[in-house]
């Protein structure tokens, strides 16, 4: 078991199964907050996670494989590829991003933290990771969130293209986008610019 | 140089003098909040009435004398209205008849800057925790980063509202610190996103729990979740920007238990952690004198009639200096 990468909530661990690699996020114990907060929330995201990685790969986007889910670990596929955050898209792969974000809002799936950061180009196209934040919601202002975080991560003119595949497929495109119009408006976020 | 700074955002009114970095004096009053909270009017009448004598108070302190105050900062906002048209006369006033610079502060940069400067940190992740406000922040270049807060109320306030509406007085924070001790766990809504938390609804929860369970075992739930989830999006927070030290200051980093939470959780990835003392976490003249020294050294010096104050003003509106 080699350990992959650790994130503020859970370690990526890489194991081998019968010769495939495998992916195991697992939620450690974090001993500064009471045993009774502390397992439930492992518990209940681990559980919400893994059904969001299968309702989103369902709903027609490309996202791990769940392999198999323990009290507070995913197995998942391994994706190989680059991170969109270091890579150069080409306009169809944005596309096909935007699309993705369109089939998994269609079904009520946010995402939470779609950034460059969360995406990965492979030479099968886009891949979607990481669902820990993600939500099973059908509020227009998470949806909205979803494109405003995509949009402060990348060029103008990637998110443009990312659009452009969103509209393609999504019914609600343009309540989305004045519901984006008017969180951009707001104080908070005015100020406010996201780190990438 | 000796830089005095006049503090009047809320319930307290505050006088500090720093000579070189160094606080030399921190004299203050404090309106007492009964059981409907804080009257602005009443709050701005008290201060008016303990303005002069805590001038007084602060420059015996510092043993010095009126003559040798080389500038003056006062508390530009956030706060309440009433209450900084206090300390911004009191400031003016000084400015005037002393005839020396003047600079408005950020009441939020005060806090954090004296923490910053009392735990002898560089460059941490701040956890600004006080009753009206609650974020994440992070200096970048002169200016001030916010990256997560509360979609609502601040937790102070939060707080407050929990010991008013189970009738505990003094209603505020440390009396729900005091009643949660030996609680039971009563499953409460846990609510951040990403970096960010919100805290109305665990506010209603609780408040709706008052009678069903007993006092101790509400204060004691609410008290472990939204700590819980101000460490949670820190944590979040520090991975994310690479920092290796973190503060946490404001009103409510006088809890015990909060910062032994952020504790335990920045000793799990390394990092090194502190804090200011009691009473220059809670609302100080000091932090504001603090940070006007560095602004005047800097030549953020303001015009005199272009002084006012403003509500809702924001921290990463403030264009400070570079380290």
């Amino acid at each position: 078991m080699e350990r992959v990468s650790e994130g503020a909530e859970a370690i990526m661990f890489e194991i081998k199964l019968s010769g495939n690699p495998l992916l195991v996020k697992v939620r450690n114990r974090k001993s500064w907050r009471i045993a009774n907060i502390d397992e439930e929330l492992r518990k209940s995201r681990t559980r919400k996670e893994a059904k969001l990685m299968i309702m989103a790969k369902k709903a027609g986007a490309a996202v791990p494989g769940v392999a198999a889910i323990g009290k507070y670990s995913i197995f998942m596929q391994k994706i190989d590829g680059k991170l969109l955050k270091d890579s150069k898209p080409t306009a169809k792969e944005m596309q096909t991003i935007g699309r993705y974000l369109g089939y998994m809002h269609a079904k009520g799936i946010t995402h939470g933290d779609f950034t460059s950061a969360n995406l990965m180009l492979t030479t099968n196209g886009p891949y979607i990771i990481d669902f820990g934040l993600g939500n099973f919601s059908n509020s227009e202002e998470e949806k909205a969130l979803d494109l405003l975080l995509l949009e402060r991560s990348i060029s103008k003119d990637d998110y443009a293209n990312a659009r452009k595949g969103y509209a393609s497929v999504s019914k609600e495109y343009l309540t989305v986008i004045s519901r984006l119009n008017e969180i951009k408006k707001r104080g908070r976020y005015q100020t406010r610019t996201l780190l990438s | 140089m000796a830089v005095i700074g006049i503090e009047s955002s809320a319930h307290t009114f505050g006088v500090g003098i720093v000579d070189n970095g160094k606080v030399v004096a921190n004299a203050k009053a404090m309106y007492k909040i009964g059981s409907k909270g804080m009257i602005p009017r009443e709050v701005a009448e008290t201060h008016l009435n303990n303005a002069a004598n805590v001038i007084q108070e602060a420059v015996q302190e510092a043993g010095i004398t009126f003559k040798e105050i080389e500038g003056i900062g006062y508390t530009k906002g956030p706060g309440i209205g009433h209450c900084l048209h206090v300390g911004l006369l009191s400031a003016k006033t000084l400015a005037k008849k002393l005839n020396i610079p003047i600079v408005p502060v950020n009441h939020g940069i005060g806090h954090i800057e004296i923490a910053k400067k009392r735990a002898k940190l560089r460059d941490p992740l701040a956890l600004y925790v006080s009753g009206g406000n609650s974020q994440i922040l992070k200096k970048y270049g002169d200016r001030y980063k916010i990256l997560g807060e509360t979609f609502d109320i601040g937790i102070g306030n939060m707080l407050d509202s929990l010991a008013r509406s189970l009738e505990l007085y003094p209603a505020w924070g440390s009396t729900v610190e005091k009643t949660a001790e030996n609680g039971r766990y009563i499953e409460m809504p846990y609510t951040v996103k990403g970096m960010d938390f919100s805290f109305t609804g665990l506010l209603t929860h609780a408040s709706k729990m008052k009678g069903k369970h007993n006092d101790k075992d509400i204060c004691f739930s609410v008290q472990e979740t939204a700590y819980a989830m101000l460490t949670e999006a820190t944590e979040r927070a520090l991975l994310l920007t690479n920092s290796k030290e973190l503060c946490v200051c404001g009103g409510v980093a006088q809890s015990k238990r909060l910062k032994r939470m952020l504790k335990g959780m920045a000793e799990e990835h390394n990092i090194k952690f502190g804090y200011a003392e009691d009473t220059f976490n809670a609302d100080n003249g000091a932090m504001i004198a603090l940070v006007a020294e560095q602004m005047l050294a800097h030549g953020r010096k303001a015009k005199l009639q272009e002084c006012g104050i403003e509500q809702r003003y924001r921290i990463d509106e403030v264009k400070l200096w570079k380290e």
